[in-house]
């Protein structure tokens, strides 16, 4: 916790947060004891771990790989395409993320015709077509733009470079 | 030695990993919209549990017809838009999980321990949210619905413990105004060893922050492995701050339009058009409408085809049954109502049957009462359903006999079934067999 000075009025509103929380987490703990089997609360743990397995050792660390590839890739090319292009793979693998177990589970089966009906591989195929697609076109204006700013800007550096010849 | 070593390389992954979009402002601000998401799911998470298991004293409203498909809608989507939100905001402190000393006192052993439990919670309850509208139960080892409301409090708990620690933080950064050209944090240079000095005539010195710029925050390390890989990834070219924060901004955006956009459209007729990856799809199913539960998964199909099927009404000593046909021979109306899954999928249908309000006139009752209502479903935790006043004396609650113009498909239901406004579908009872009135 910080060791700054805080005003009153967040002190206040940090205890009745604090009190808050509290009392939900032990809220939380109480429905779990209720409600579920206590043989089952290894599973939950197990959830829980791998989560964080899954978070703090596995995507983060491939997050910082892609971040020192940025940045040494950041020498070649201009930093808005790679941010654009980042972009784009972020967008990509997020909704792989999401469409990804719903297309294993069709192809486990549903049991009813009625859920996941549609072709999730063929749509997150296409999905990624007009995303690579419009990234192209994003990426085309933005150098189209920056082409013609930069042209505008040796102009205008031009024009005052020459209005600025002292008279003779 | 090691210590040191260790020290080193958590200091040299928090400086390689700054980014002018890993700023407190970010943070509260992603982390503003994140709360927003997750205290919309909590909310319409409770109601609908409520609505399923209420307390004695609950009555709920039946108007408007599309409450609960709203609500439900609203929590499926918004758990959905909690993956771009939760991992850009994990993105934006990430550089924290390297902080050193990874305990400094009990007080932050907590916080870090409770920040530990509000990730993974946050993780699981939204993994297991999604892969429930899957129907996905064999992977967890747990019941869902039970632990999926316990853990709605541990992740609102965590939530409001974790703004508490962070509240003079977010109380700064609030504004953009007030909060610009901030440093991540001070300065923890106390652990770094000597084999590191500022880069060049750079600004890093002992008394020096960590800032948002991974430039600024390069070191030379003149020596050992880990030195020269960070002077290696510190030797690039300056990001331009403002252009990187709007790039995260858009990014964020784009990721939860596309997401929502994708999805919706099971919840929402608005998004039908672009429902490419929603679970379900509307208008695909018997009487064009998705099925939920199966007559053949319920077991109910030779018991509800059988030809002396009869729904019987009870009121104490007073009992009605009625075949089909009988049903099909009284005042039959036609209402306008949603099927709204707690799974989140939704459709509003043309439903054709008897008012339940005449039924159990018909045995006698009158007033404010409520009924239960038995399926010939066996061995499921919803073939018994109970429903209060508001429900049985509302006009538009039937025992629909027909469905979008159509005889209901057995897996809707047929022979009998219930609709009533604004409750959950696992509610709408199928495949009915009585009536009871309660007193």
């Amino acid at each position: 916790m910080t060791s700054i000075a805080v005003s009153p009025a967040i002190r206040r509103w940090r205890i009745a947060l604090v009190v808050i929380g509290l009392a939900l987490l032990a809220l939380g703990g109480v429905v779990l004891l209720n409600d579920v089997d206590p043989k089952r609360y290894l599973g939950i743990a197990a959830w829980f771990l791998g989560a964080l397995i899954i978070h703090d050792g596995i995507i983060s660390f491939g997050v910082f790989g892609v971040n020192i590839a940025m940045r040494k890739a950041g020498k070649r090319v201009p930093l808005p395409v790679l941010l654009i292009l980042q972009g784009a793979a972020v967008v990509g693998a997020l909704m792989a993320l999401i469409v990804v177990p719903e297309i294993m589970k069709k192809s486990i089966g549903t049991g009813n015709a009625t859920l996941l009906p549609l072709d999730y591989a063929g749509n997150l195929g296409w999905f990624y077509v007009v995303l690579a697609a419009v990234t192209a076109v994003v990426i085309a204006v933005y150098l189209a733009v920056a082409r013609g700013r930069a042209r505008v800007r040796a102009r205008a550096h031009h024009a005052s470079g020459a209005g600025s010849t002292p008279a003779a | 030695m090691i210590l040191d070593t260790v020290q080193n390389l958590l200091n040299g992954l928090r400086r390689s990993l700054a980014q002018p979009s890993r700023t407190p402002r970010m943070a509260v601000v992603i982390g503003r919209l994140l709360a927003i998401a997750f205290l919309l799911c909590f909310g319409t998470g409770i109601y609908s549990h409520f609505l399923q298991d209420p307390l004695p004293w609950m009555t709920f409203t039946t108007r408007p017809v599309f409450l609960y498909q709203l609500t439900q809608g609203i929590h499926i989507t918004a758990g959905i838009l909690c993956f771009p939100l939760l991992f850009a905001k994990l993105y934006i402190v990430f550089p924290e999980l390297f902080q050193t000393p990874s305990v400094k006192s009990f007080p932050h052993l907590l916080e870090r321990a409770s920040i530990a439990l509000f990730v993974a919670s946050s993780i699981v309850q939204i993994v297991i949210g999604l892969l429930n509208t899957y129907q996905w139960y064999a992977l967890f080892p747990f019941p869902f619905r039970q632990t999926h409301y316990a853990l709605s409090f541990v992740i609102i708990g965590s939530l409001a413990i974790h703004i508490a620690v962070k509240l003079d933080v977010i109380a700064k950064h609030w504004r953009k105004k007030d909060s610009l050209a901030e440093p991540v944090e001070a300065a923890q240079h106390e652990g770094m060893a000597a084999s590191t000095r500022p880069a060049g005539d750079g600004p890093l010195g002992r008394n020096n922050p960590l800032t948002s710029s991974p430039v600024k925050n390069a070191v030379d390390r003149v020596e050992g492995v880990t030195g020269r890989v960070f002077a290696w990834i510190d030797k690039t070219p300056p990001a331009e701050p403002r252009t990187s924060r709007r790039g995260f901004l858009t990014v964020v955006g784009v990721a939860s339009a596309a997401v929502v956009a994708l999805t919706a459209g099971q919840s929402f007729r608005l998004f039908d058009g672009s429902n490419l990856f929603g679970p379900r799809k509307q208008g695909i199913g018997p009487n064009a409408l998705p099925v939920n539960r199966t007559a053949k998964a319920a077991k109910v199909g030779a018991k509800a085809m059988a030809a002396d099927w009869a729904l019987t009404v009870t009121n104490g000593a007073t009992s009605k049954s009625y075949s089909r046909s009988e049903l099909q021979a009284m005042p039959q109306y036609v209402v306008e109502l949603p099927i709204a899954c707690v799974e989140g999928w939704s459709q509003t249908a043309t439903w054709k049957g008897v008012r339940v309000g005449d039924l159990v006139d018909s045995v006698g009752a009158s007033g404010g009462i409520s009924v239960r209502a038995t399926s010939l479903e066996e061995n499921s935790s919803y073939a018994v359903m109970k429903m209060g006043p508001e429900y049985v004396r509302d006009n538009l609650t039937l025992v629909a006999l027909e469905l979008n113009g159509e005889p209901l498909d057995l897996d809707h239901g047929f022979p009998a079934r219930m609709i009533a406004p604004g409750r959950p579908g696992v509610l709408q009872t199928k495949w009915l067999s009585t009536l009871e009135v309660l007193s």
